[in-house]
């Protein structure tokens, strides 16, 4: 079984400092000096999909493919190091600064020429950076794919068919899906593996190959700027929350009688 | 983005209504106040969408969207589209957007929108803002503010030169309009739907309890965290819960360790919730559970740690042990016989 996991390369945002913060402008969010890390949802995407490769067995290999600056190659030699068997990274200036429309366009287009007879493509629910949780099912809208988001695991039913679990407002929905097919994981119930030694080594070795738009036939107009159907026209800071009160409790009743007032003062209660 | 239609000809803004139950849903009505905001701002229509099954009955619905001011409603009916199927409903909807031309399509962000509308964003051609707030009109181009990277930055967003100009609206954003409209002019539509478009087929739900609040829908939400020091001792947390007629939540620390269900979880990688009250009992408040509850309307925290980060986003914060200090509220609730309004 053939499986893809797309990741990306996303800033930490428990280290972004405020003065890198004050400076935005317009535009993305800044990626010089900040630092980096591979998107937290596509931990569990790849998680998910080196479990579904260890219960498929046979002839079964994990593809990373990764769309960024150089700098991605980073959170791909991580995913090796994982597991993950092959890795290519879309890295070409052409492919930079799009958003999900014209990321979908590129991921699409590298699913088709690097990895022919995929069976299931992995994204993360949601990117840090972006906020989209678009580019799974648009992905699979391009190949003419089913695709399920909100997945928190999957099970192999046969070999053309994968049943998924979503978690909704109603509850957990399963759902069996033919394959090839999309799924978007959020986190899951299981824990993330750690690298090993042979995993570290194997991935310090790799060779991951760099391609263009042309290497994997897609329209550069369709990728990158040209390509989005949507603008980010500024970033800022959330207006600072007001100071709030806080009282001692070592006096329950005291304190429990000060919320009280509070609460009625705010027409809550 | 270059379009291959002619923008002039899209007009109306459409909502795009979930109905349970018979009932179209709080989220959903909602949505009705940014589009009539924006349809006024344009000079035109305001129209409510219903994808449903054959046999569901969709005439209480119907006639709630006319009360809350659309003029026109397209009920799209298929027996396909009684259990949702994301190929199904892209087709459904993708079709009645090429055919009517709507300028400015807004959507519930629920777990069913948000799995289909980027699919109908592309089958469309149109661009689609997930996850936004506060909507508004900018020369005619649809703008939204939304919470990036772990909602600690809001960005400006919009839609590039393409239509139809599409956003998924967070629940609570917008409070439902009043019901100054009249009755809808009411056009059922039958798709052009066959089985074999539906690459994946629902097999079963587990719903969660039902006679338990939804953390999405829910005034007030009393979550609980690794301060609890055990999962027996999430009943105190439930009984303040009970008394205030809230939802119980829980941040991650205490969903990994299994004490509670992950469909409790609050934060980055659980639910974002905007109710008007948010408890915060035990909880340190790490960047990643502030994601998906600091822009509730009042925060309280009660903490025994004074240092601990969630006191710099509470409104008011008891520096306590929990152990002491939430039965005693628990108590005088009850006594004084409050509860939330
Ligand atoms: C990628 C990623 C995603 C994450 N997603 C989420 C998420 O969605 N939601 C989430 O919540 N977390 C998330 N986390 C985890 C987050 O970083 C914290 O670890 C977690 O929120 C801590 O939970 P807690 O506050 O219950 O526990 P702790 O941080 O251990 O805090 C317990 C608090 O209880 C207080 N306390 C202890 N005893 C008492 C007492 N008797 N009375 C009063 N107070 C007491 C302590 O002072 C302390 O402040 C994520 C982390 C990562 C890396
Ligand atoms: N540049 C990229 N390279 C590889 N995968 C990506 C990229 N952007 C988005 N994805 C995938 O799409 C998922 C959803 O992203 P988004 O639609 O931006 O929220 C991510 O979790 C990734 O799995």
């Amino acid at each position: 079984m053939n499986i893809i996991v797309f990741v990306k390369q996303v800033p930490d945002n428990t280290k972004l400092r405020i003065d890198q913060i004050s400076q935005l402008g317009g535009g993305g969010i800044p990626r010089e000096g900040v630092d980096m890390m591979i998107n937290p949802y596509d931990e569990y995407a790849l998680e998910t999909a080196l479990r579904l490769k260890e219960a498929a067995g046979g002839e079964s290999k994990v593809t990373v493919i990764s769309l960024g600056s150089a700098s991605a190659k980073d959170i791909v030699k991580k995913a090796i190091a994982a597991g993950a068997d092959d890795a290519f990274l879309l890295s070409d200036p052409a492919f930079l600064d799009g958003d999900s429309t014209a990321t979908a366009h590129a991921l699409a287009a590298a699913a088709k020429s690097l990895v022919p007879d995929h069976q299931v493509l992995f994204f993360g629910q949601m990117s840090l950076d972006d906020a989209a949780s678009q580019t799974g099912p648009k992905v699979a809208e391009l190949l003419g794919h089913p695709s399920l988001t909100a997945a928190k695991g999957v099970e192999l039913l046969n070999p053309a068919s994968l049943k998924v679990m979503r978690e909704t407002e109603r509850g957990v929905e399963f759902h069996e899906m033919t394959l090839p097919g999309v799924v978007s994981v959020m986190k899951c119930d299981y824990e993330l593996r750690t690298s090993n030694i042979k995993g570290v080594m194997k991935a310090n070795k790799a060779q991951i190959p760099a391609k263009t738009p042309a290497e994997i036939g897609v329209d550069a107009s369709k990728t990158g700027k040209t390509g989005s159907s949507t603008t980010v026209n500024g970033l800022s800071q959330r207006p600072p929350k007001e100071a709030g009160v806080t009282v001692d409790g070592s006096d329950p009743k005291a304190a429990v009688d000060q919320l009280i007032a509070f609460l009625k003062e705010q027409k809550v209660l | 983005m270059s379009f291959n239609g002619n923008i002039e000809e899209y007009k109306g803004v459409w909502v795009v209504a979930e109905v349970s139950e018979g009932r179209s849903t709080q989220t959903s009505e909602e949505l009705m106040t940014p589009a009539r905001q924006l349809a006024g701002e344009l000079g035109q229509p305001v129209c409510a969408v219903i994808l449903a099954g054959s046999g569901d009955d969709t005439s209480s619905a119907e006639a709630a969207f006319g009360r809350l001011g659309a003029e026109k409603i397209y009920t799209v009916k298929h027996d396909l589209l009684g259990q949702y199927q994301p190929q199904l409903y892209t087709k459904a909807l993708g079709d009645l957007i090429q055919q009517q031309k709507p300028n400015v399509v807004l959507f519930g962000a629920t777990s069913v929108a948000r799995d289909y509308a980027p699919r109908v964003a592309i089958r469309t051609g149109g661009g689609l803002i997930t996850n936004a707030g506060e909507l508004k009109l900018e020369n005619g181009i649809l703008k939204a503010i939304k919470g990036v990277l772990a909602e600690s930055l809001l960005a400006d967003v919009s839609v590039a030169n393409t239509r139809p100009q599409m956003a998924l609206v967070r629940g609570r954003t917008y409070e439902k309009p009043s019901e100054s409209g009249g009755s809808a002019n009411v056009e059922t539509v039958t798709p052009d739907l066959t089985p074999d478009l539906a690459k994946s087929k629902l097999l079963e739900v587990q719903q969660t309890d039902t006679g338990k609040k939804k953390l999405e829908d829910a005034e007030v939400i009393v979550s609980g965290g690794r301060g609890l020091q055990g999962p027996e001792n999430f009943k105190l947390v439930e009984e303040l819960a009970s008394t205030l007629g809230a939802a119980v939540g829980a941040s991650r620390a205490v969903v990994d360790a299994g004490w509670r269900p992950h469909a409790e979880q609050v934060g980055q990688t659980g639910k974002t919730v905007t109710p008007t009250v948010y408890f915060a009992l035990g909880i340190s408040g790490a960047i990643q559970h502030q994601v998906g509850m600091r822009t509730s309307r009042t925060i309280i925290a009660i903490n025994r740690d004074a240092e601990a980060p969630i006191f710099k986003i509470a409104d008011f914060g008891i520096v306590g042990d929990v152990f002491e200090v939430v039965p005693v509220l628990t108590q005088v609730l009850k006594e004084q016989n409050l509860a939330s309004v």
